[in-house]
């Protein structure tokens, strides 16, 4: 029991290490060069030398934009406490005008203390804002704006960015806007206005190199040599840990995994998965725990549609691909009906079924996204003769219908010709 | 304490039959209005009812042991941080019904809701709200929201808000029997359905990066997707949550399922070893087969007086034999409506036996519904109107009723052969043909004339005074055409097409698929192939 209890808490703690994105950050970020430093120095000479700044993270989703700059506001608000405001405002929440300018005028309310009320009028949030803008900055305070899914608020209306950005320069004030997007061109989105009263420095977040990822791996896992372990479980976690990560067939594993997507929070992912399959009488992990986390994350939808056909269903799908091999141009529920019924003469299949059933096991495919209408315009016609389209390949039918559990050899021959 | 949770577990286990396996009996759904003597505690928020072990969860769901061991490994041990989940699969794989049952056996407080019942923003943000602020909705309060809100932004700022004073409930509440936890969980059903709404897909991109933004580490965000991840995939990219599929039942996993709830398991698994293979060649739904099945289960069992013997191989024999006509004809129906009740079917079917064609030996259907003469006559009228082209009019309805014969054939020659087989091709991408008012009633005279030949004779005449019975039902019915047609749209027999753009009159057009015309046609003796055109 004891065994179990500590693996639970040795399994809830890496849990959280691992959906907390600022402890994920830390290590990676100790070098010199990183964008961690980059960015802390940036901040935090504005800071102190109280002008205005701004700066564009970029980078693929999942690289830890957000996560990095939490670490920075973090450690300067330890550093100046009192003489930092932070004011979060996100692409996909605050695009409007109306929403983006409350919700500042809401923040700021809340840090100063000050009362806010809903009823206050556009006009009134935005002078309201470029007030506290000019007191904070005479009482040499700064404030940091960050501006999430920065593309979504350079897309919607630029009245945001332009007041910010043209207060900052008006009215004397300290403030660092910080945007943040995965767009890799969201300046170019900017207007003219507002895109040369914003200074273009960009950090740029690229996916971690081998080593980084392997001292990541080993701080995500390694459990601490604390007292709320037992000592003998604690060496002998992390020794396992060191025997999996150097064996090969784990190294060639993330080698394949990180192929496809090398964005940390992907690796992150694979890691929680393979941790919540972790065993818990044992208390340790192994090769297995990420050979089935690896497969899971391998999926492959379309696959799986069409394993789940049942019998008729395929009959539908090949019919509709012989007639696209036939080069007929657009067809559409009668002409696979007519498909169907020659093939049901011509080789007296035992799977002919009325119109109604048929037209059912249509309609399943087309829920399931694996068919679809070919256009849109036609909605007053029937069902039935809408023109329709097939959503997988040939390649993809032919290897779904492979690995059906009962798929009839005819289909395959008919598929093939 | 006991009077709510005997309160709470009414109320919960009408929400849970309603969910659990759809073929097991439900219990009727009352819904008790809450006693606003009741305070709701954060207790509520779990199950409610009697928790279940591992074992008595895995058993309840054949076929589903790994899903349910996946789902339960990534929520995770208690107090245990979770990054957000998605369940897929197709409908009626169990995702829901394994959902709730596996927060029965875990004991955890969660807040469920479905986009199908929300359907919009607002109504899905404020039931969230509603779940975990303990508002409900009463006669007291005007059956209000505890907060209006309809944006994302506010959402956020309320959702923070709810979740900060439930954790703090939570954290401070010394549970009696199992431990709850210090987390919350939010359930979202029916995510696919986000897609059709208005601005659907920035909530869901919203709902996808909710944990994100919330930066809360105790709550846990579970979605349930009809569809597969990869259709919510855009082009602004989106953190996709950690997917867990629900494949569809193989057929031993279908036998264990039916074989549940069977009072006599021996008999029934004895009629699904005949049945249950040539129906999952179909469809694989549950639903589906279920309704199927149990109409056929009956049959299979009338000749039985008793039904809890176990059948022995011989009477197994003959159960089949008696059941092998029923099961091709059940195979082609979707779904039965029984008009006629069940004792006096063996009159019914007799009747149907005669309609056999004994020249053809092939088995003619009758119309199973009843129309008027009138609205029967129209319905071939906008049949025919939608398959001929207007410029045969002429030559098929002249003024005889009868059909004028086709001009001598000329042998086909194979371009003709080739243009003909384009022009069928068109035909039948482009569907039946759209036809103004007027030449649907020119029809509907000229065939109403064809079927009674005393009414040809006297609707020529105009005089009124000496009115047969015949020629004042011919008035009558002219009286209610319009109203039959007017009943047939609604019908869904025929349907308003676009309008012509000259004339500005609306053009009808014909629904009704040629079977149903043909049936309808030999009810009234009406010889409907002579009056197709076909190419």
């Amino acid at each position: 029991m004891g065994k179990e209890n500590s693996a639970e808490k040795a399994l809830n703690l890496i849990r959280g290490r691992l959906c907390d994105p600022t402890s994920v950050f830390r290590p990676l970020s100790g070098s010199s060069d990183s964008n961690f430093s980059k960015l802390k120095f940036i901040v935090s000479t504005s800071i102190t030398e109280g002008c205005n700044n701004s700066i564009l993270l970029l980078g693929p989703r999942g690289s830890g934009k957000a996560a990095v700059l939490d670490l920075v506001v973090g450690d300067l608000m330890e550093e100046y406490p009192d003489s930092v405001t932070l004011i979060r405002l996100n692409g996909l929440l605050h695009s409007e005008d109306n929403c983006a300018f409350k919700e500042i005028a809401r923040q700021l309310c809340m840090e100063h203390h000050l009362l806010f009320s809903k009823m206050a009028s556009f006009d009134e949030n935005s002078q309201f804002i470029i007030a506290m803008l000019r007191e904070c900055g005479l009482a040499h305070k700064t404030i940091i704006f960050v501006l999430d899914e920065f593309d979504m608020f350079a897309q919607a209306s630029d009245l945001l960015l332009y007041s910010l950005l043209d207060a900052m320069q008006s009215v004397t004030s300290q403030a660092v806007v910080v945007g943040i997007s995965s767009r890799l061109d969201a300046d170019q989105l900017l207007e003219k206005r507002v895109r040369s009263r914003f200074s273009h420095r960009k950090i740029l977040f690229l996916p971690p190199s081998r080593e980084e990822i392997d001292s990541l791996l080993e701080h995500l896992l390694s459990l601490p040599a604390d007292s709320s372990f037992p000592s003998g479980y604690v060496s002998q976690f992390n020794e396992k840990i060191k025997n999996i990560t150097s064996d090969t067939r784990f190294k060639d594993m993330l080698k394949t995994f990180l192929n496809a997507n090398s964005t940390v929070n992907s690796l992150l992912k694979f890691i929680f998965r393979a941790v919540s399959s972790m065993n818990l009488e044992s208390g340790l992990l192994s090769l297995e725990n990420f050979k089935t986390a690896l497969s899971s994350m391998q999926r492959q939808p379309k696959l799986e549609a069409v394993r789940d056909c049942s019998i008729l269903e395929l009959y539908v799908l090949v019919c509709m691909r012989r007639l696209e091999v036939k080069e007929q141009s657009s067809y559409n529920f009668i002409s696979v009906m007519k498909e169907y019924k020659t093939i049901h003469d011509s080789f007296q299949t035992s799977d002919y079924y009325a119109q109604n059933v048929c037209l059912r096991a249509f309609e399943h495919l087309r829920e399931r996204e694996v068919i679809c209408y070919a256009e849109n315009r036609g909605q007053s016609q029937a069902v039935e003769y809408r023109p329709m389209k097939l959503l997988i390949s040939a390649s993809e039918l032919h290897q779904g219908m492979r690995s059906h559990a009962c798929c009839p050899a005819i289909l395959l021959k008919l598929l093939d010709h | 304490m006991s009077r709510l949770k005997k309160h709470m577990t009414r109320e919960e286990n009408s929400k849970v039959t309603r969910r659990s396996a759809r073929f097991s009996s439900s219990v009727t759904p009352d819904n008790p209005e809450p006693n606003p003597s009741h305070q709701p505690t954060v207790a509520d928020l779990t199950f409610g009812e009697e928790s279940i072990t591992l074992d008595a969860l895995l058993s309840s769901f054949p076929g589903r042991r790994s899903q349910i061991l996946d789902l339960i490994r990534l929520i995770g041990p208690l107090d245990s941080p979770a990054l957000p989940v998605m369940v897929y699969g197709d409908a009626s794989t169990g995702k829901t019904s394994v959902a709730l049952q596996v927060f029965r056996h875990l004991n955890r407080p969660f807040v469920y809701s479905s986009c199908r019942t929300c359907c919009s923003p607002r109504i899905l943000f404020e039931s969230i709200l509603n779940q975990l602020l303990l508002h409900s909705k009463c006669s007291s309060n005007g059956y209000a929201s505890a907060k209006r809100c309809d944006k994302p932004s506010d959402f956020v700022n309320l959702l923070k808000e709810a979740l900060s004073s439930v954790v703090e409930t939570l954290n401070s509440t010394k549970p009696e029997r199992k431990p709850m936890g210090k987390m919350v969980y939010l359930i979202v059903d029916h995510v696919d359905l986000i897609k059709e709404w208005d601005k659907g897909t920035m909530i869901l991109q919203f709902l996808f990066s909710l944990y994100s933004v919330l930066k809360m580490p105790q709550l846990g965000i579970i979605l349930i997707s009809g569809l597969p991840p990869d259709v919510y995939y855009s082009n602004v990219g989106y953190t996709d949550p950690l997917p867990v599929y629900f494949p569809e039942y193989s057929e031993e996993e279908l036998r264990q399922i039916f074989l549940k709830n069977q009072a006599n398991k021996k008999l029934y698994s004895a009629f699904l070893d005949v049945v249950l293979r040539p129906f999952c060649r179909v469809t694989r739904r549950v639903e589906e087969l279920s309704t199927s099945l149990t109409s056929l289960f009956r049959k299979y069992c009338e000749p039985l007086d008793d039904l809890t013997i176990s059948p022995n191989e011989d009477l197994k024999r003959r159960l089949y034999s008696n059941l092998k006509p029923h099961i091709t004809s059940c195979l082609n129906e979707i779904f039965r409506i029984s008009s006629r009740p069940l004792d006096g079917d063996s009159r019914g079917e007799r009747r149907q036996k005669a309609s056999y064609s004994s020249e053809k030996g092939e088995e003619l259907e009758m119309l199973d519904f009843h129309m008027s003469t009138s609205a029967k006559y129209l319905l071939i009228a906008a049949f025919l109107a939608s398959r001929n082209p207007a410029t045969l009019d002429a030559s098929m309805f002249d003024s005889t009723g009868g059909m004028d014969n086709r001009k001598r054939k000329r042998k086909a020659s194979e371009k003709s052969m080739e243009k003909k087989e384009m022009a069928e091709q068109e035909a039948v991408m482009k569907g039946p043909g759209s036809f103004p008012l007027e030449r649907l009633l020119a029809i509907f005279q000229c065939i109403a004339s064809v079927g009674d030949s005393s009414f040809g004779e006297e609707e020529d005449e105009e005089g009124e005074d000496e009115a047969t019975g015949y020629d004042k039902e011919s008035k009558n019915m002219m009286s209610d055409i319009l109203l039959q047609v007017s009943s047939l749209c609604d019908a869904n027999f025929i349907i308003k097409s676009g309008s012509c753009p000259l004339e500005g009159s609306i053009r009808y057009r014909s629904m009704v698929s040629e079977d149903l015309s043909l049936k309808v046609a030999r009810s009234l003796s009406f010889p409907l192939s002579k009056y197709l055109y076909r190419r």
